[in-house]
């Protein structure tokens, strides 16, 4: 039975209460916003990212499809909400380089864009892989999952990339889960 | 030692390593989650479990940033709140170069 109206709800007790999620989904929830809360500045935290989220779907402002578990439509709110918090912090628009002389009457056709990435994140963004390179400091094959999964290789490629039968490549992808799982669940700052 | 693309295109590397983890975690059983809570030390099934720090119990966020009843009941019946949120982005700075005003805070919002 959903508690009385008249207390103060945080979006997740609201979401158990009205049965949205169950409290392992929350436990899973939280380190999934803890995974996409890197990289952000310290004014975000990860219990920002998955309240904002909540909020979306409670609110009605994000229904969740026919079919799609909500912890994976919560999880892809988080994701977006990362992206959006980028997009509306970011640095001033991309540059644009005029051509010069008697084409100048073609100048917004002519512009080009530069398409440089943003020193700033990048740096934050080397940060954050040195700081999941720690995580897993201990386990050689997953390291090179990492490195495999950065460069946009799929499953298939990666296993066949690295020589990894599909025991190892599932037992590495264990232990994976079971560091980031551990990390996730703790209860140190972001 | 990271690969080449890692350090030429940090970003989209960060990005991409990120999807897959939150893919390993979504995938992650019930008996897992468990596992990991019971090896940090804590208990989940118990009520006021440190595992439920920031989800349940307050982490270091200030009770102003909890929904109370009357902005809720706001929230619910104010269908332009709704359509703003789901409203297309609005243009980052205006035509004289600045950055539209930003809308008024709701007297509870921290």
């Amino acid at each position: 039975m959903p508690p009385p109206p008249d207390t103060l709800r945080r979006p997740t007790e609201m979401a158990l209460a009205w049965k949205l999620v169950t409290e392992i989904d929350l436990l899973r929830l939280k380190t999934i916003a803890r995974l996409h809360a890197r990289g952000l500045l310290p004014d975000i935290s990860w219990e920002d990212l998955l309240q904002e989220a909540l909020m979306r779907v409670l609110t009605g402002a994000r229904r969740i499809p026919a079919g799609v578990a909500p912890v994976v439509f919560i999880a892809g709110i988080m994701r977006s909400l990362r992206s959006e918090y980028w997009q509306c912090s970011g640095p001033a628009p991309p540059r644009k380089y005029a051509a010069s002389g008697y084409r100048s009457y073609r100048t917004s056709e002519l512009a080009l864009e530069d398409s440089a990435p943003d020193p700033e994140r990048s740096l934050i963004a080397m940060e954050e892989l040195r700081v999941i390179e720690r995580l897993f400091a201990d386990d050689p094959v997953v390291l090179r999952i990492l490195d495999a999964l950065g460069a946009g290789l799929s499953a298939e490629q990666i296993r066949s990339t690295l020589g990894l039968s599909k025991t190892d490549y599932d037992s590495a992808r264990k232990r994976m889960r079971r560091c980031l799982l551990r990390e996730g669940l703790t209860c140190r700052p972001k | 030692m990271p690969a080449k693309v890692m350090q030429v295109f940090p970003q989209a590397a960060l990005e991409r390593i990120l999807q897959s983890l939150e893919h390993e975690l979504i995938e992650a059983t019930d008996e897992e989650i468990l596992e990991a809570a019971h090896a940090l030390g804590m208990k989940p099934e118990m009520k006021g479990s440190a595992a439920f720090i920031g989800l349940r119990h307050p982490g270091a966020r200030a009770p102003s940033s909890w929904v109370g009843p009357e902005l809720l009941r706001r929230w619910l019946s104010d269908s332009q709140r709704i359509g703003i949120a789901t409203a297309p982005r609005a243009a980052k700075r205006g035509p004289d170069g600045r950055r539209p005003p930003r809308p008024p805070k709701e007297p509870d919002e921290s």
